[in-house]
C-alpha cells in the first residue's frame, strides 16, 4: 500500500536533464488516502478515548449502584383527604398492600373501611359484640389478628382480612362507582385497574370467636396483648390482661383440629394467674414477646414492670425498672418486629428502644435487664402515636404537633420527616410492604404519603460502625447476610470483611516479602546472567498459575498435611534459617580460592542441600519440639488447653534479641567478645563461628527473659495471634498466596535491581568492595524505591485475591489475630454470595460497596507503587 | 542487623589498603556476608522448590490418576474384608483411647513413633451398598492383603465405581457364569450395548430435542406475535395456525422417537450383568451401564497403557457425568476456549486502538500520563471487581433492556438478562485490556523515531505509517500483550463465577439449532470446574483424581500459550534485530 501513499514525488528536483515540458505530477494526495486517514484518525481517537471512559465507567457504575445505600427515604406522593364518617376514638388503623383503603377499628366496635386517596366510606363492618363494651384491645404486628377485651371479663379473639384477587376486566361487575381516578368500588370491595385486562379486587372481612371468661364476672379487663405462634394446623395463641382489680393473667388457647375430620377442632384454655403487681400500679398497656416468654407491664409514668415467663409453671416478676426519666410519661409504646425490642415514646418527644440482655449481676430476679440500645432523634413535641413495619426494624412516630417521621431502629437513623400540615395526628400506619405511610387526625383528615426507603438498614455508620442488634450483648461489627428465619435482621458490617483481607495480605506478605525480596537480591547481584535467564522465567511461571488451582492445592492438599505436621511446620521455620546461617559458617571454613570458583548459581545447590537438611531435622525433631514446647499435642496448646506460652513466646522474640546483642555489640557493649583479625581465614572463620554461636545462645538467654517479661506484663502470643486450630486457616492462604505475589514482587524488585546503572556497581567494585557490600550499600539503596512498589504491587495483589481465600480461607467473618484460624475476605464475601443476592436489595449493594472498596484500595496502592516507581526510573536515568 | 554489617563493610575496605597491600582474607570475612548471602540464596531457593515442586506435584498427580491400579483384598483381624485400590498412605495421630484398645504389640509400635500410626485410604467404590468411597484402614487392624486375580474394577455410569467380581452375565437368553473381564462374548456383548446406549442417548438428546426445539420455536412466535400485536390481532391468530398446523407432525415424530428409545432400553434390558463385592453382596446391572471394566490384577503392560489411554481419550471427548466428578471435560474444555476467543476478539482491537491513541494520536502531556498510570494500575484491580461490574452493568444493565426489546416473549426467564458467554468475554476483555494496552505501548514506543519521521518525510500519512512501518515493527510485543492476555482470561475464575460460568451446561453456545451462534447461553470452564468438584461435590476425595488432571490441563493450556507468548516474542524479536536505522 505505500506505493499508493503519495503521488507528488517531485521527479525534477536535482535532474538537471533538460527535459522540454516536464510532465507535473499532481501536488496534491489521493483523496482516498486522506479519507482514510481521517476515518483512521477518528476511530482510534474514538476508540481510545472510548476504551479509557469505559474503564473509568467501573468506577462510576459501581458507585451509582452502592449509592442508595446512604440515601435514606424519601416521600414519592403526599395527598390529603377527609375521611368520611371517621369516629373519634379508633383502636387501630390498618391499610393493604396497595394503599387503597384504610381500615379503622373503633370502639364501639364497628371496622370502617375508607378509600385512602378520596376518604370515602367504602363500607362500615362490625365486630359483633352485642352488648358487651369494649375494655381493651390488642392486635398482632401485622394486625390480621386482634384480641378484644370487655367489661364483663370476657375477650374475643378476631381477624380482620384484607383479601386482594386478581381478575380479568371481563370478570368486574357492571354499575360501579368511581372512585378517584383508576379505582371503583360496588359498595363492598374495591376494584383497581392495573392494566388493560386486569383489575385488582380489594375486600375486607371481619369475623370475631366466640368469647372466652378470663376474669372474673364483671371485672374488666383493662390491658390486653395478643401472639399468634405454633403451627397452622395447631395454632397457638397466647394472650395476656390484666383486670380492673389488677390480676394478671397469662393464657393460652390450642386449637387441635383432628387430622381427619378437618373442621372439628377442640378449643382448650389455660391460664395460669401470675405474681401481682405492687399495690397502686396504674396499668396502661402491656406487652408480651413472640414466644410469651417475657411480659411488660407498662404505667403511664414510665415504670415498667417484667414478667419472666420462660417457665409458665414458675412465672417470676423479674425486674422493675423506669423507661422514661422521672416526670416524663410514657405516651406511646409498642414492639418492634419480631416482638423483643420495645419502642417507647415519651411525653417530651423522646424516641427510644430498649431490648432485654443477660446482665449478670444486674439488680433483677433472673439475671437479664432490660437496656436502653438506641437512643434515636428527639421529636418537637410528645410522641402519641407509632406503628412498626412487620417486616424490619423501621417504624413510624407520630408527635401531638403532627410531624410524622420514619425511623430505623438499629441504625438510629430518622429516614423521613413528614408533616400532617394541620395539626394532631391520632393515629398513624404503616403500609406492609414499607411504601406507604398513612396518618389519622383529629379533624377527620386522612393523610397519605407514598414513601420510597429501599435500604433503610444501611448508613455509613451502620457499615463501618459499630452497631447495636437486637439480643447482642453490646454494640459490634457483625456481617451476617442471611439466615433462615423471617424475622432475621441482615447484619452488614463491613469491618469484619475489610479486616479479613488485611489479615489475609498481612500474613501472607509476611511470608512473601522476605522470599521474594531476598530472591530478587539474589538473583540480580549473585547470579551471573546464564543462571538468571532459566531463573527469572521459572519464578515468572508462578505467576501465572490460575489462583484457583492454588486454591485448590493449599485448601484440599495442603490444610490437612500442615493440620498434620503443624509441630513440624513451626520448628522449620526456626530449624531452616539456623542451618542456613550454620552452613554459611561452616562454608567460611573452604579455603578461598575453592569458594571462589563457586559461582552464585551453583552455591544455591549447597544451599538447598543445606535446606534439605533443614526439612529433615524439622521432622525428625517434630515429635520432640512437639513434647518439648508445646505439652505434647500443637493443637491443644494453641488452645490454651495444655502446656505453657513461655518457650514459646521465648521463641517468638529470639530474633529480636539477637537483633539487640548484635547492635550492642556494635556499639562496643560487649567487650568480651572476641573479633576477628587474625590472618589465617581458617581462625578467623572458626571465631566467627564461635561470635555467632555465642550470640545465639546469649540472644535465647534473652529471649527467655524478655519471654518472662512480656508474660508477667500480660501479654501473651497464645490467644491473641496464636489461637484455636481450624483446617482452614490463614496460615495455609498465606502460603498458598505466597504463590500468587512472590513471582509479582520478584520481578518487579528484580527489575528494578538490575536497572541501577552498571557503572554504579563497577564503581563499588573497583573501590574494592566485596559484591556484598555493593549489593547491600550500593545497589539496594538505589533499587530502594523500587523494592517499594514492588512489595505495594504485591499487597494489591494480595488484597484482591480471590479463589485461594473462597476455597482456603473457611469464610468465617470473624475478627482476631489468630493465624490459625478462618477469615472472610471482601473478594471472598462478593464471589460466594453475590450469585445469591437478589438485584437491587441490600445485599446485592452491599457487595457492590464492597467491590468498590476493593477497587479503591488497589488502585490507591497501585498508583502509590506506581508514582514510586517512576521516580525510581527517572532517578536511575539520572545517575 | 544489617546496618551493622554496612556500617562495618563501609569502613573496612577504606581502611584496610593502607595496612595490607594485598586484599587480606581477615577483613574480607565479615565483608563478605557469607551468612546473609546464604540466606538470600536460600530465600531463591525455596522460592524455585515452591515452583518446580508445585508443578510437578501437579502434574505427577494428573499423570498418573488414570493409570489403573491393582485391587487389593484386606482381611482385618475382625474377619471383615476391604477391596479396593490403595490411594494414599498416612501417618496420623491416634486418640488415647484407640491406642488402649489395640494389643499390646501394636500400642508398642506407636508408641514408638510418637503415638503415630500408619494408615491407607482404600477407594473402596460400590457406593450404593456401603454409602462411601473411600475408606481408611489402619495397618495394626490389617491381618493380611491379598491381590486376587479375578478382582475386576468396574466404571460405572451411575455410583462411581464398583470393585469386586462379575458373577454372571446374560445376554439375551444366553447365561454366562463366572466369566472374566477379557472373555470375548462379553467384551463383544458389551460393546453392542455400548452402541445401543449411544444410539438411545443420541435419540433422547439430539432428536427428541430437535422436536422440543420445533415446539419451542413455535411458542415463541406466538407469544411474540401476541405481545407484539395483541391476543386479538390476525398476526396472532396466524401464528396461532401455524401451530396448530405443526403440532401433529412434530407430536407424532415425537411419538415415533419415544416408542424407539423405549424398544432400544427394552432389549438393553434383557443385557445385565451380575456384580458381586468382595463380601459376596449381589448387584445386578444393565451390561449399557458399565463404561469400562478390566482384571485389575492382571494385566499386561499393553493392557495397563490402552487403559490408560481410553481413559485419556474419554476424559478430553466425553461429557461429564457422576456430578462432573467422572467422564470428561469436553464441554468445559470448549467453554474455555470459545471464551478466550470470544474475549481476544474484543480485546485485541480494543487494545491495541487505544494503545495508538495513547501514543500516536494523544497529546504527550500530563493527562496522558495520568491516564496511562491508570491504565497500569487497572491491571492490579481485582478481577472480582471486574466480574461485580460486569454482572451488575452487562448483564443486569445492558442484557435486561435487550430482554425487553428483542425477547419480550421469553420474559420473565431472561435470555441476555443473566450471566451468560458473551458477557464472560467482554468482562474478561475488560480485565485483560490493560495487559494488551501496557505491552502494545512498550512495543509501539520501541518503534525508533527515525523510522516514523522516516516514513512521514517520504510523504507517508500518519495512518499509513502506522499502518506499514509502526505497527509491523510493534508486532511482536503486541502479540505478546494478546497471548498474556488470553493466559490470564483463561485462568480466571472469580469474575466468570458471578457472569456466565455454570456447573454443568445443557447445551454448548454453539450447536446446529439456528442462529448456531447462542452466545446468552451459559458455559463450562475448566477452572470452574476444579473449583466445582474439589468443593461442591458430594465426596472431594472421589473427585480429587478428576481435579488433578484437570489442574493439569488447564495449566498445561496456559503454560503453552505463556510459552508461545515467549517463542513469538523472541523469534518477532530477532526478525528485526539489528534492522534498524
Amino acid at each position: 500500500m505505500t506505493d499508493d501513499g503519495v503521488q507528488g514525488h517531485p521527479s525534477a528536483i536535482g535532474s538537471g536533464e533538460p527535459t522540454a515540458a516536464p510532465r507535473r505530477p499532481p501536488r496534491t494526495t489521493r483523496r482516498s488516502v486522506l479519507f482514510v486517514d481521517a476515518v483512521a484518525n477518528w476511530t482510534i481517537t474514538i476508540g481510545g478515548l472510548g476504551v479509557i471512559l469505559a474503564v473509568f465507567g467501573i468506577m462510576i457504575f459501581l458507585t451509582a449502584v452502592v449509592w442508595p445505600l446512604f440515601s435514606g427515604g424519601h416521600a414519592v406522593t403526599q395527598s390529603q383527604a377527609k375521611l368520611e364518617g371517621a369516629a373519634s376514638d379508633v383502636l387501630t388503623e390498618l391499610v393493604d398492600e396497595y394503599h387503597t383503603i384504610v381500615v379503622s377499628v373503633e370502639r364501639n366496635g364497628e371496622v370502617a373501611i375508607n378509600h385512602l386517596a378520596t376518604g370515602r366510606l367504602i363500607k362500615s363492618r362490625k365486630f359483633e359484640i352485642g352488648k358487651r363494651k369494649i375494655a381493651s384491645f390488642a392486635r398482632t404486628l401485622n394486625g390480621e389478628n386482634v384480641a378484644i377485651g370487655f367489661d364483663d371479663g370476657t375477650l374475643r379473639l378476631g381477624r380482620i382480612k384484607i383479601e386482594t384477587t386478581i381478575l380479568k376486566t371481563s370478570a368486574v361487575p357492571a354499575g360501579l362507582n368511581e372512585l378517584g381516578r383508576d379505582d371503583r368500588t360496588d359498595g363492598d370491595a374495591v376494584y383497581s385497574v392495573i392494566d388493560d385486562d386486569q383489575v385488582r379486587r380489594i375486600a375486607v372481612s371481619v369475623d370475631l370467636d366466640e368469647p372466652q371468661q378470663i376474669a372474673p364476672e364483671g371485672v374488666a379487663l383493662v390491658a390486653l396483648d395478643y401472639r399468634l405462634g405454633g403451627a397452622v394446623e395447631r395454632p397457638t395463641r397466647s394472650f395476656v390482661s390484666i383486670d380492673a382489680n389488677g390480676a394478671v393473667r397469662l393464657s393460652r388457647l390450642e386449637t387441635k383440629r383432628s387430622l381427619l375430620g378437618g373442621t372439628r377442632a377442640q378449643t382448650t384454655l389455660n391460664s395460669i394467674d401470675l405474681p401481682s403487681l405492687p399495690k397502686g400500679t396504674e396499668v396502661a398497656s402491656i406487652l408480651m414477646t413472640s414466644l410469651a416468654d417475657q411480659l411488660y407491664v407498662v404505667e403511664d409514668a414510665g415504670n415498667v414492670f417484667r414478667y419472666d415467663t420462660r417457665d409458665p409453671q414458675k412465672p417470676i416478676l423479674a425486674e422493675r425498672t423506669q423507661l422514661t426519666p422521672d416526670g416524663v410519661g410514657v405516651t406511646a409504646l409498642g414492639f418492634l418486629a419480631g416482638e423483643q425490642s420495645i419502642v417507647v415514646g415519651g411525653a417530651d418527644g423522646s424516641v427510644n428502644v430498649f431490648f432485654r440482655l443477660q446482665r449478670p449481676g444486674a439488680d433483677t430476679a433472673d439475671g437479664f435487664a432490660l437496656v436502653k440500645t438506641h437512643e434515636l432523634e428527639r421529636q418537637p413535641d410528645a410522641i402519641v402515636a407509632l406503628a412498626a413495619s412487620p417486616r424490619s426494624k423501621s417504624f413510624i412516630t407520630a408527635d401531638a404537633n403532627g410531624n410524622v417521621w420514619v425511623r430505623h431502629a438499629t441504625t438510629d437513623q430518622t429516614l423521613l420527616k413528614l408533616a400532617a400540615p394541620g395539626g394532631a395526628v391520632t393515629a398513624v400506619a404503616i403500609a406492609p410492604r414499607e411504601d406507604g405511610v398513612v396518618a389519622i387526625g383529629k379533624n377527620e383528615a386522612v393523610w397519605n404519603w407514598r414513601i420510597e426507603m429501599p435500604h433503610p438498614e444501611t448508613t455509613f455508620s451502620s457499615i463501618f460502625g459499630k452497631v447495636w442488634y437486637e439480643g447482642y450483648p453490646e454494640p459490634g461489627y457483625t456481617w451476617q447476610s442471611s439466615s433462615a428465619t423471617d424475622t432475621f435482621e441482615p447484619k452488614l458490617s463491613l469491618v469484619p470483611l475489610v479486616f479479613g483481607t488485611i489479615k489475609a495480605a498481612f500474613y501472607s506478605l509476611l511470608f512473601a516479602i522476605p522470599i521474594a525480596l531476598c530472591a530478587a537480591i539474589y538473583t540480580s547481584e549473585f547470579v551471573g546472567p546464564g543462571v538468571r535467564n532459566i531463573i527469572k522465567p521459572t519464578m515468572e511461571m508462578m505467576a501465572s498459575l490460575p489462583s484457583v488451582v492454588l486454591g485448590f492445592i493449599a485448601a484440599l492438599v495442603l490444610a490437612p498435611i500442615v493440620e498434620s505436621w503443624i509441630a513440624a511446620i513451626v520448628l522449620a521455620v526456626v530449624v531452616l534459617p539456623l542451618s542456613v546461617f550454620l552452613g554459611a559458617y561452616l562454608w567460611q571454613f573452604v579455603p578461598q580460592n575453592i569458594a571462589l570458583r563457586v559461582g552464585g548459581g551453583s552455591k544455591m545447590l549447597f544451599i538447598g542441600a543445606v535446606l534439605v537438611v533443614g526439612v529433615i531435622l524439622a521432622l525428625n525433631l517434630a515429635p520432640w519440639f512437639e513434647s518439648a514446647l508445646f505439652g505434647g499435642d500443637f493443637k491443644a496448646w494453641a488452645n490454651g488447653d495444655v502446656g505453657s506460652s513461655r518457650p514459646f513466646m521465648a521463641l517468638l522474640t529470639w530474633p529480636v534479641s539477637f537483633a539487640i546483642l548484635l547492635f550492642a555489640d556494635a556499639r562496643g557493649f560487649l567487650p568480651f567478645m572476641p573479633g576477628g583479625g587474625s590472618s589465617r581465614q581458617r581462625d578467623n572463620a572458626l571465631v566467627d563461628l564461635g561470635r555467632w554461636l555465642a550470640f545465639l545462645a546469649g540472644s535465647l538467654g534473652l529471649a527467655w527473659l524478655l519471654a518472662t517479661a512480656l508474660l508477667t506484663l500480660g501479654i501473651d502470643a497464645r490467644g491473641a495471634v496464636v489461637n484455636t486450630y481450624v483446617q482452614r486457616n490463614t496460615f495455609v492462604v498465606g502460603f498458598a498466596m505466597g504463590f500468587a505475589v512472590i513471582p509479582i514482587m520478584y520481578t518487579i524488585a528484580e527489575d528494578a535491581l538490575t536497572a541501577v546503572p552498571e557503572h554504579l556497581r563497577a564503581a563499588s567494585l573497583a573501590c574494592g568492595a566485596t559484591p556484598w557490600q555493593t549489593a547491600i550499600s550500593i545497589i539496594v539503596p538505589t533499587a530502594l524505591s523500587g523494592i517499594f512498589a514492588a512489595v505495594m504491587v504485591g499487597l494489591g495483589r494480595a488484597v484482591g485475591e480471590t479463589m485461594i481465600v473462597v476455597m482456603a480461607a473457611g469464610n468465617t467473618p470473624v475478627i482476631d489475630w489468630n493465624i490459625f484460624s478462618g477469615l472472610r475476605a471482601l473478594s471472598a464475601n462478593i464471589a460466594v454470595e453475590l450469585p445469591e443476592a437478589v438485584k437491587d436489595g441490600s445485599l446485592y449493594r452491599m457487595l457492590f460497596l464492597a467491590a468498590l472498596a476493593l477497587f479503591v484500595m488497589t488502585f490507591v496502592i497501585n498508583t502509590l507503587a506506581e508514582m514510586v516507581r517512576l521516580k525510581f526510573r527517572k532517578r536511575a536515568a539520572q545517575l | 542487623m544489617d546496618n551493622v554489617t554496612t556500617d562495618q563493610a563501609a569502613i573496612r575496605p577504606i581502611d584496610a589498603p593502607s595496612a595490607v597491600v594485598r586484599r587480606s582474607p581477615a577483613t574480607a570475612l565479615s565483608a563478605r556476608g557469607e551468612p546473609f548471602m546464604w540466606a538470600l540464596g536460600a530465600a531463591l531457593t525455596i522460592g524455585i522448590v515452591m515452583v518446580i515442586g508445585f508443578l510437578l506435584f501437579v502434574f505427577w498427580n494428573g499423570l498418573v490418576t488414570f493409570i489403573p491400579k491393582p485391587v487389593a483384598v484386606v482381611t482385618l483381624r475382625s474377619g471383615a474384608m476391604v477391596a479396593g485400590e490403595p490411594t494414599r498412605p498416612e501417618l496420623y495421630r491416634l486418640s488415647p483411647d484407640a491406642i488402649k484398645a489395640l494389643p499390646p504389640a501394636e500400642a508398642a509400635k506407636v508408641a514408638v513413633n510418637g503415638g503415630y500410626g500408619h494408615r491407607t485410604l482404600y477407594r473402596i467404590g460400590n457406593y450404593d451398598l456401603y454409602n462411601e468411597d473411600f475408606r481408611w484402614v489402619s495397618d495394626h487392624d490389617v491381618d493380611k492383603i491379598d491381590y486376587p486375580e479375578e478382582m475386576v474394577f468396574i466404571e460405572r455410569l451411575e455410583w462411581g465405581v464398583f470393585v469386586g467380581r462379575i458373577r454372571s452375565v446374560k445376554i439375551g437368553d444366553r447365561d454366562l457364569a463366572n466369566p472374566t473381564p477379557k472373555d470375548p462374548a462379553l467384551v463383544a456383548a458389551h460393546k453392542e450395548a455400548r452402541a445401543r446406549w449411544q444410539t438411545i442417548r443420541r435419540i433422547e438428546r439430539d432428536l427428541i430435542g430437535r422436536v422440543n426445539h420445533d415446539l419451542e420455536v413455535l411458542r415463541l412466535d406466538v407469544r411474540r406475535a401476541e405481545i407484539k400485536h395483541g391476543p386479538a390481532s390476525t398476526q396472532a391468530e396466524k401464528a396461532r395456525l401455524a401451530e396448530a398446523a405443526q403440532i401433529p407432525s412434530l407430536k407424532s415424530e415425537y411419538d415415533r422417537l419415544t416408542g424407539e428409545a423405549v424398544r432400544l432400553n427394552s432389549i438393553a434390558q434383557l443385557n445385565t450383568v451380575t456384580l458381586a463385592d468382595v463380601t459376596g453382596k449381589e448387584k445386578v446391572l444393565p451390561l449399557s451401564s458399565l463404561v469400562r471394566f478390566y482384571p485389575a490384577n492382571n494385566l499386561s503392560f499393553f493392557d495397563k497403557v490402552s487403559i490408560y489411554l481410553s481413559r485419556w481419550g474419554e476424559f478430553l471427548s466425553a461429557e461429564p457425568r457422576e456430578a462432573n466428578t467422572e467422564g470428561g471435560v469436553l464441554p468445559a474444555i470448549f467453554g474455555t476456549v470459545a471464551m478466550t476467543l470470544l474475549m481476544v476478539l474484543v480485546v485485541a482491537p480494543m487494545g491495541v486502538i487505544t494503545a495508538l491513541y495513547l501514543r500516536e494520536y494523544a497529546k504527550q502531556g500530563r493527562l496522558v500520563s495520568i491516564v496511562r498510570i491508570s491504565v497500569n494500575n487497572l491491571a492490579g484491580v481485582p478481577s472480582i471487581v471486574y466480574g461485580v461490574f460486569g454482572l451488575g452493568f452487562f448483564a443486569y444493565g445492558i442484557g435486561a433492556h435487550i430482554d425487553d426489546l428483542f425477547f419480550p416473549e421469553r420474559l420473565p426467564a431472561p435470555t441476555f438478562g443473566t450471566g451468560g458467554i458473551l458477557w464472560s468475554a467482554l468482562t474478561l476483555a475488560l480485565l485483560t485490556v490493560p495487559v494488551v494496552i501496557v505491552a502494545t505501548e512498550e512495543a509501539l514506543s520501541a518503534v525508533p523515531r527515525s523510522m516514523r519521521e522516516g516514513s512521514l518525510a517520504c510523504g507517508a500519512s500518519k495512518w499509513q505509517t502506522i499502518k506499514n512501518i509502526v505497527l509491523p515493527r510493534a508486532m511482536p510485543g503486541i502479540m505478546t500483550g494478546i497471548i498474556l492476555a488470553m493466559a490470564r482470561g483463561a485462568g480466571e475464575v472469580a469474575p466468570l463465577m458471578l457472569v456466565g460460568v455454570v456447573k454443568l451446561a445443557p447445551t454448548l453456545p454453539f450447536d446446529g439449532y439456528f442462529p448456531f451462534v447462542h452466545l446468552e447461553r451459559s458455559f463450562m470452564h475448566l477452572g470452574f470446574h476444579i473449583y466445582d468438584v474439589g468443593f461442591q461435590s458430594r465426596n472431594s476425595e472421589a473427585g480429587k483424581p478428576m481435579v488433578f488432571v484437570t489442574t493439569c490441563l488447564l495449566i498445561a493450556v496456559i503454560t503453552f500459550l505463556n510459552l508461545a507468548a515467549i517463542v513469538i516474542r523472541s523469534r518477532l524479536k530477532r526478525q528485526f534485530a539489528g534492522n534498524q536505522f
